[in-house]
């Protein structure tokens, strides 16, 4: 005791008191960097089953990996470092390391200087859908087809997508005005989709000459076996009134196949009329047609460059404005494609395409309660591929186009908060047609009833948004829009005798026109309605409604095509929070959106689209060691095809097509110890889609080898995850 | 003072070298100059603020990380209220009830993110011009801020775009919800010259970039392919096969007259009684892939021959 005393006497106690002083709260609080600093590192591991056949997990299995398999292993880790000194991030994440769709990324930067990452990205898309078939080759470049005694006899097919990509990329601070960013990212895709083969021939057809009329339809798979590579550099220069940045962009299209053809056909097919035919083989038969190879999509580049920024006129005035020029080609070899190519012709196609891209926008306050912006935004693709008769009398088309996109908008600050818009749209498009009188048969005969070389579209819209309370918040806003645009040119010439002239449609013969006008360029008439509330009914409930409303009016010098829509739409939200711990939310949401068609076939199509959706969730903790939530969300959704025939022969009317989801999801995590916790998840889901695309009451669509496509329409599952995670730090 | 007295005296002292503090100034507790604020926003008060030192803006290495009044503001009234009734604000909030005006909220973090090449459209940009904070969608003292992650990303712009909200859902749809597609791949928010937010400077640049096969140019092509992809389809979502707006006939049928006078119908297992021997009866122009089982390469084809013609090969 009297050493100790004398060892700590009062000078070595004040020297302890000072270091306590000045370091003791860095030192001491260990509880305090973990709540600031974001060193972490964990690793989770688990396991999954779900309870369902394959084709039950089908549509809620295109994406997440389970699609293939009713267990796996649930594996993440996620690493954060962050050196103190230096700045230094290092990142590592890994998810869904068991299923096909993982991902690992990693990245170091040292923040304010340079900064590189990497990743790994799967995905595999699969197809909801098989095919019942008896190909041989199914996903080949020469699949054969094998006619199917009876429907179902066959063989299933599935169909997937995979995608893997790689990314690298980077960025480097030279200064405080200056950095460099770059960035690589490939991906490989590889699998196949279901797509279809289909003829007609006849003696008299041009083109699809057989002895006697006879069609067939199949189902073919085009396989995907292609690499994309995408590069990005830019350079970024700032000020401190101003930002520019300079970039070139480049991507690029592989595909190892350049086409695909049925190999043979073996044995009669059932043709559209459902008699038996024989698809023959030679020339002049349907089984030649039919044996002609599909182009798949060709290798495609393109390089742009472009230049971006902003700039600050003073603190009122600003300016952002972009300039961007693309040289799109495509070069592909037919014959390398294995495509046959007629005497003449190039050898390949030498596509090449420029799009320059110009937009200049301001934001301006003129007043101090008065903000005024205004933009403006022009296309150019100017198509420069050689023309040549690629079919007997047709000449690939033009396809240059202009656009202007343009706004301008008024906003004032009322007093009590209130702001109104006023702001108006125009909109441009000019599409390369053929010109009045001209011969050149760009657009295959009977293809198309008419077209127009180019539309406009003005829209007027008017908005105001109003604290009706401290509490409740409104908006409301109305717009109005037309479109228009130049003469229609007739293409509707039926005569096979070529060459054609292209002919203006007038107004006044709209009586006698029949064919349908492309719905993206006949006039319109828009008025859309859209109110909000947000509503802070108390420190604990808030509440959120939109509603929206439209109507669409169409015309054109025609008796036929769309005549009119309409839609509208309604959603509340509200959340509350039943205590400091528990919190519930819930949604409901009603849609509905109409068209109306009329046909040049003699009827009328009502199309009608409901949507009603609606979920409520609860998440708390039972204790400082239990939190656990619940969801509870559905859908219905109905497509009612409203046909009324003026055809007195007509087979029958389309039932509706139906979708709708019940899905229960319950969560919980347990804290063994402040270093690792439990995590399960529980998931049932029920949905069902009643649609007539492949089977209707119970009767299926057959291809013309008895092959068929489907998909079970209820399909019911439930997902069981359980999970350890341990944070290593 | 004996030798023992020197040697504690030197260990004392050696172990003050030894835990020589970081950046921070003693009183601060998180960011640089946010001792006045801490004092009463400590661990003890307001933990989940804290969390704002495991971002990107507590790196204190980073001589460009803000402090709190950076963002907020002097506050001189909020420090340094010294009544009993409520403290005013400060002076610049970011809740749902601020006070301060949009832009005073987004001018803090405009003064760093103005120029960033991601953000260099934000002015006149649509979220820009409907008085969107930043703050609305991101949360800057969380330690993972939600948007920003793919998997809760979505949850985030639901909040207001509800009509996207449904269409997810729809059986058809991109893998938004699976979390491998996130509404930032794109769209960029803070402003593009693309029309709704496009990342690249149009809609068919942005889907190219992963569908790029579609992008051609080829000899037969299909105008509305190559000037915009939305024509056709509705990424968001949809109930029919391949993200269609609706159904062949009927999408096809919004531009192109129908082959003749035949009504849609589905099978019922015997020839439909008005079937033609032709190129279409009533079942095969609905069902199946309707339009699109000859017209199969609908997207445009290389095919120099005739066949080509009309996407049948």
């Amino acid at each position: 005791m009297k050493t100790r005393e004398k060892l700590f006497g009062f000078q070595q106690k004040l020297l302890v008191l000072a270091m306590l002083a000045a370091f003791g709260p860095a030192h001491a609080d260990e509880g305090l960097d973990k709540l600031i600093k974001p060193d972490t590192a964990s690793v989770s591991a688990g396991v999954a089953v779900e309870m369902g056949s394959q084709k039950d997990r089908s549509i809620m299995g295109q994406y997440n990996g389970w699609s293939d398999t009713s267990s796996a292993l649930l594996l993440d880790f996620d690493y954060v470092q962050r050196n103190e000194d230096t700045g230094t991030w290092t990142t590592a994440e890994g998810r869904n390391l068991g299923l096909d769709n993982r991902e690992l990324r990693f990245s170091r930067d040292t923040q304010g200087h340079w900064k590189f990452y990497g990743e790994i990205n799967e995905q595999v898309r699969h197809d909801p859908h098989t095919l019942n078939s008896g190909m041989t080759g199914v996903g080949s470049a020469t699949p054969a087809v094998n006619t199917l005694a009876v429907v179902g006899a066959g063989a299933e097919n599935s169909f997937n997508i995979k995608r893997r990509s790689y990314t690298l990329g980077g960025d480097f601070r030279v200064n405080s005005g200056l950095t460099l960013e770059g960035n690589l990212k490939s991906e490989s895709k590889s699998g196949a989709v279901r797509s279809g083969i289909g003829n007609y021939c006849g003696p008299v057809i041009a083109g699809y000459r057989c002895a006697t009329n006879a069609g067939a339809l199949l189902a073919l798979a085009l396989p995907v076996n292609s690499t994309t590579l995408q590069v990005e550099a830019k350079a970024n220069w700032t000020g401190s009134d101003y930002g520019v940045t300079v970039g070139y962009y480049s991507s690029s299209f592989t595909n190892d196949l350049g086409s695909v053809r049925l190999g043979s056909i073996n044995g009669n097919l059932v043709d559209l009329a459902g008699a038996a035919v024989v698809p023959g083989s030679g020339t002049n038969t349907l089984g030649d047609l039919l044996l002609q190879p599909v182009a798949l999509a060709p290798d495609n580049q393109a390089h742009q460059f472009y230049v971006s920024g902003n700039y600050d006129f003073n603190s009122i005035l600003h300016f952002t404005g972009l300039y961007s020029k693309t040289h799109a080609t495509q070069n592909e070899s037919f014959a390398a494609q294995g495509l046959t190519v007629g005497a003449g012709l190039p050898a390949s196609l030498n596509a090449a395409v420029d799009t320059t891209v110009a937009q200049a926008g301001f934001t301006a306050r003129p007043l101090p309660k008065m903000n005024v912006l205004g933009n403006v935004r022009y296309e150019d693709v100017s198509d420069a591929t050689p023309k040549a008769l690629y079919g007997v009398t047709y000449i690939n088309p033009n396809n240059s186009s202009q656009k202007i996109n343009s706004k301008a908008e008024v906003s004032y600050n009322f007093p009590d908060r209130i702001r109104g818009t006023l702001g108006i749209d125009y909109n441009w498009v000019k599409r390369n047609v053929p010109a009045v009188g001209s011969t050149d048969l760009v657009i295959p005969t009977g293809s198309l009833t008419s077209i127009r070389e180019h539309t406009n579209e003005v829209t007027v819209r008017a908005e105001l948004r109003l604290p009706l309370t401290e509490e409740l918040n409104g908006s409301l806003a109305y717009l109005q829009s037309y479109r228009n645009g130049s003469h229609w040119i007739n293409l509707g010439n039926t005569s096979a005798a070529y060459p054609q002239t292209y002919q203006p449609v007038r107004w006044a013969d709209a009586y006698s026109v029949t064919g349908i006008f492309p719905s993206n360029m006949v006039d319109r008439r828009r008025d859309k309605v859209r109110g909000a509330v947000d509503w802070a009914a108390s420190d604990k409930l808030s509440l959120q409604m939109a509603l929206e409303q439209g109507f669409d009016d169409f015309s054109a010098p025609t008796t036929t095509g769309l005549h009119g829509g309409s839609m509208n739409s309604v959603a509340v939200d509200a959340t509350y929070a039943l205590n400091d711990t528990w919190k519930a939310t819930g949604y409901v949401n009603y849609g509905e959106q109409i068209v109306n068609q009329n046909h040049s076939s003699g009827y009328i199509a009502r199309i009608a689209n409901t949507t009603s959706t609606a979920g409520v969730g609860v998440t708390g903790k039972f204790s400082s060691k239990l939190e656990v939530g619940a969801d509870l969300s559905m859908m219905g959704d109905v497509t009612h095809y409203g046909l009324e025939s003026g055809n007195s022969s007509a087979a029958g009317k389309l039932p509706d097509v139906s979708y709708h989801v019940l899905a229960l999801k319950l969560f919980g995590k347990y804290a063994l110890d402040s270093q690792s916790d439990i995590r399960f998840e529980v998931i049932s889901q029920n949905l069902g889609w009643d649609e007539w695309t492949w089977a209707s009451a119970g009767v299926p669509f057959a291809y013309s080898d008895n092959a068929t496509v489907s998909m079970q329409p209820n399909q019911s599952v439930t997902y069981v995850g359980v999970k350890y995670v341990y944070k290593i730090k | 003072m004996s030798l023992l007295r020197r040697l504690v005296t030197w260990c004392i002292a050696a172990g003050a070298l030894a835990c020589a503090p970081a950046v921070f100034a003693a009183d601060d507790l998180v960011l640089k100059g946010d001792a006045a604020c801490t004092a009463c926003h400590d661990d003890a008060d307001g933990p989940e603020l804290l969390a704002i030192g495991k971002t990107r803006h507590g790196t204190q290495a980073d001589a460009r990380t803000p402090s709190c009044t950076s963002c907020h503001g002097a506050s001189k009234d909020h420090l340094g209220y010294k009544g009993s009734g409520k403290r005013p604000h400060p002076d610049v909030t970011f809740g749902a009830k601020s006070a301060a005006s949009t832009d005073a909220r987004n001018g803090a973090c405009q003064d760093c993110h103005a120029r960033d090449s991601k953000r260099n459209h934000w002015d006149g940009s649509t979220h820009q011009a409907r008085d969107v904070t930043c703050a609305a969608c991101h949360k800057v003292h969380a330690a993972k801020d939600p948007v920003r992650n793919k998997l809760t990303q979505s949850e985030v712009c639901f909040a207001c775009h509800k009509e996207q909200r449904n269409l997810v859902n729809k059986p058809s749809h991109h893998p938004v919800l699976e979390g491998k597609v996130a509404c930032s791949d794109c769209h960029n928010p803070h402003g593009s010259t693309g029309p709704s937010l496009m990342k690249r400077n149009s809609v068919v640049e942005t889907c190219y970039t992963c569908h790029m096969e579609k992008r051609g140019p080829v000899v037969h092509s299909h105008q509305p392919v190559t000037e915009d992809c939305s024509i056709c389809h509705n990424p968001h979502g949809t109930t029919t096969e391949s993200l269609l707006k609706s159904r062949p006939p009927f999408l096809c049928n919004s531009c192109h007259t129908p082959h003749g006078p035949i009504q849609p119908a589905v099978t019922t297992g015997t020839a439909p009684a008005n079937a033609v021997s032709g190129w279409w009866n009533p079942t095969v122009i609905t069902q199946g892939k309707s339009c699109v089982s000859c017209h199969s390469q609908i997207h445009g084809s290389n095919n120099p021959t005739s066949a080509g013609q009309r996407f049948f090969r």
